[in-house]
C-alpha cells in the first residue's frame, strides 16, 4: 500500500477576477503528490502562479476545481498541519521578538509561561539570544528572517510552506539562511513545499524540483535531485552533478520563461 | 512605514553620543522652533497690547492683554474658575471617553462586517453631515440643563471621528501579517486582539487629537447654550454684560485646557506606538 501523501494537489486550476471583470487563469489541471519528509521546490518563470499555488496548498485561498489533500484529507480551510514563511514581512510589527515567537503557542492556547520558554529556546536556537525585547523594525532584514524561522517552526508543523522566503535578504544572508534552514530540516525532516524563481536555490536545497510553465501554470516535469547531505549551499554548486541537473532542469525552464518573457514584453 | 526590510537595523540602545547626526541635527532646529513659536507669541500680544493702549482697538470690543491676563490670575487665585473648570473638564472627558469606546466597537465592527457597512452606509453619512450644534437643544429638552446634555453632545461629535478611523484602520490592515496569524491558527478573537486592534491603532490615536478638541466643544457649546456651570456659562455670563475681557479669558483658558491633555496623549501615543520606526 502506497503511504499517504503529505500534499496532493488534483487537478486544481485556480482563477482570479480582475478588478477590470477579465477571468484569469492562473493555474491549470495541476496534479501531483509530495510525500511525507521530502523538500520539494517549486520553481517557474516569475508571475506563473506558484505562489498562488502555494496559498491552495495554505488553506488561504480555494481552487474553482480540483482540490487539495493534506495527509489525504481535503482542505476546507487553514491547513492546520502546515506553517508559512512568506517572502515579505509577516512579523507583527507591534509585539516584540519574544511575543512574536510565541504566538503559535498561544493560539494554540499553551500556557503563557510554557509558551515563553519554549519560545526563548527558539529564539536562542536561531541565533538570536539577547534580542527578545526588540521590536521587528530595531532588526536587520535577516535577523527578522530568522524570528520569522522561529516563529514558524516553534509548533512543530509537520508541513512547512515557503514563499521565496529569502528573496529579499542580500547574497551573503542568503546563503547563511539557507543553510541554516537546511540544517534545522535534516534535524526534523519535515515536508517543505519551498517556491522559487530561482534554479540554483531549488537545486542546492531540495529533493525534487517540480518546474511550471508560463502562466497559466501546468505541471511541465518533476526532477529528482540526487545529491548527497548533509548539504552546503554554496559547496553543492561545485559538485558536477549539481550542474548535470542545472542544465537538464534549465532546459526545460528557459522555454517557459522566455515564453513568460515574451508575453509581458510584446 | 513598512519598507524597511533592506534598512540598516537603528543603532541599538546607543547611548545619546552614539547617535546618528542626522536626528542630532533635528534636535538642534527644534530648539529654534520652540523659540520662534514663543516670539510669535510674545510678539502678537505686544501688537495686541500697543494697539489696545493707542485706542486705534477699542477695548471694549477687544480687550487687553495685561487685562485678561489679570482676570485669569483674579479667577485662578479667588478659586472663582475652578468650579467651572472642572464641570467643563469632567463633561469633556465623558464625552471623550464614551464617544472613543462606542466610535472602535462600531469601527470594528463596521470594518469586519461587510453586511453591516454597505445596509447602515447611507445613515452614517446623513448622520454625520448633520450640523451636530442644532441638537444641543433637543438634548437640553431629553437630558436637562445638568452634564448629561452636554456630554451627549459631545458624544456625537467625537463618535463619528473615531469610528472613520477605527474602521479606515482595520480596512488598511496588512494582508500578509493577518495570513500569518490566521496561519499560525489565530482565532478570529486572537485576530482582533493581536492584529486589527494594533495595526488600528495609529488611526485610532490620530483620531484622539481631534476627537480631544471636538469633546471640549461639545463640552463648551453645550454649556454656552444652557447651563448654570461650566467655562461655556462663564462665556455666556460674560457676554451678557458686554464683559470681552471675560469672554477672551475664557477662550485662553480653554484652549490652553485643549493644549494640556493633548500634549499627554501625544505622550500617551508615543509609548503605544514605540514598535514603529521613527520617521
Amino acid at each position: 500500500m502506497r503511504a499517504i501523501p503529505a500534499v496532493a494537489f488534483e487537478g486544481v486550476t485556480i482563477r482570479f477576477r480582475a478588478p477590470s471583470g477579465e477571468v484569469h487563469t492562473v493555474a491549470r489541471d495541476i496534479s501531483f503528490d509530495i510525500a511525507e519528509g521530502t523538500f520539494l521546490a517549486i520553481v517557474g518563470p516569475s508571475g506563473c502562479g506558484k505562489s498562488t499555488l502555494l496559498n491552495a496548498a495554505a488553506g488561504l485561498l480555494f481552487p474553482p476545481a480540483g482540490r487539495v489533500l493534506v495527509f489525504g484529507e481535503a482542505l476546507a480551510g487553514i491547513n492546520k498541519h502546515a506553517t508559512y514563511l512568506f517572502q515579505q514581512d509577516a512579523l507583527l510589527p507591534w509585539r516584540s521578538v519574544l511575543d512574536n515567537v510565541m504566538l503559535g503557542p498561544l493560539f494554540r492556547s499553551m500556557p503563557r509561561a510554557a509558551a515563553m520558554e519554549e519560545a526563548r529556546r527558539w529564539i536562542e536556537r536561531v541565533g538570536l539570544k539577547g534580542f527578545e525585547d526588540r521590536f521587528p523594525h530595531q532588526l536587520s532584514g535577516g535577523m527578522r528572517k530568522r524570528v520569522a524561522v522561529a516563529q514558524s517552526w516553534i509548533v512543530n508543523p509537520r508541513i512547512l510552506l515557503m514563499d521565496e522566503p529569502f528573496g529579499a535578504l542580500d547574497v551573503q544572508t542568503r546563503q547563511i539562511m539557507e543553510n541554516e534552514l537546511l540544517g534545522l530540516w535534516q534535524e526534523t525532516r519535515k515536508t517543505v513545499l519551498f517556491v522559487t524563481h530561482d534554479l540554483e536555490e531549488a537545486i542546492a536545497l531540495a529533493d525534487k524540483v517540480a518546474v511550471l510553465s508560463a502562466g497559466p501554470a501546468r505541471l511541465k516535469g518533476v526532477y529528482e535531485v540526487d545529491l548527497p547531505r548533509p548539504r552546503d549551499v554554496a559547496e553543492i554548486r561545485l559538485n558536477p552533478e549539481f550542474n548535470r541537473l542545472y542544465t537538464r532542469i534549465w532546459a526545460d525552464l528557459r522555454e517557459e520563461v522566455k515564453r513568460s518573457y515574451d508575453a509581458r514584453h510584446p | 512605514m513598512r519598507d524597511t526590510l533592506d534598512k540598516a537595523p537603528e543603532p541599538l540602545g546607543a547611548e545619546d553620543g552614539k547617535l546618528a547626526t542626522a536626528s542630532k541635527r533635528r534636535k538642534a532646529g527644534r530648539g529654534v522652533i520652540v523659540a520662534l513659536q514663543v516670539a510669535t507669541f510674545v510678539m502678537l500680544v505686544a501688537i495686541w497690547q500697543a494697539l489696545s493702549v493707542q485706542q486705534i482697538l477699542d477695548p471694549f470690543f477687544f480687550s487687553r492683554p495685561s487685562d485678561i491676563a489679570l482676570r485669569l490670575w483674579e479667577w485662578l487665585t479667588t478659586g472663582f474658575i475652578w468650579e467651572h473648570l472642572a464641570t467643563t473638564l469632567i463633561e469633556a472627558f465623558l464625552a471623550f471617553a464614551i464617544g472613543t469606546v462606542i466610535g472602535v466597537g462600531f469601527g470594528l465592527a463596521f470594518a469586519r462586517v461587510d453586511l453591516l457597512a454597505a445596509v447602515f452606509d447611507p445613515y452614517i453619512r446623513i448622520l454625520n453631515a448633520l450640523p451636530r450644534v442644532i441638537l444641543a437643544p433637543i438634548f437640553l429638552l431629553w437630558f436637562g440643563l445638568g452634564i448629561a446634555s452636554k456630554v451627549a453632545l459631545g458624544v456625537t461629535l467625537v463618535f463619528f471621528v473615531v469610528f472613520f478611523n477605527t474602521y479606515q484602520g482595520v480596512r488598511e490592515v496588512d494582508l500578509v501579517i493577518l495570513n500569518n496569524a490566521r496561519m499560525l491558527q489565530a482565532t478570529d478573537h486572537q485576530l482582533l486582539r493581536h492584529v486589527y486592534l494594533p495595526s488600528a491603532m495609529a488611526w485610532i490615536f490620530s483620531s484622539l487629537h481631534t476627537s480631544i478638541g471636538f469633546a471640549l466643544v461639545g463640552a463648551v457649546v453645550g454649556e454656552y447654550l444652557g447651563s448654570a456651570r461650566g467655562i461655556g456659562y462663564v462665556v455666556a455670563q460674560s457676554e451678557g454684560v458686554f464683559d470681552t475681557t471675560g469672554v477672551f479669558a475664557g477662550l485662553l483658558l480653554t484652549s490652553a485646557v485643549v493644549l494640556c491633555v493633548d500634549l499627554g496623549i501625544e505622550r500617551l501615543e508615543r509609548y503605544l506606538l514605540r514598535w514603529r520606526p521613527r520617521a
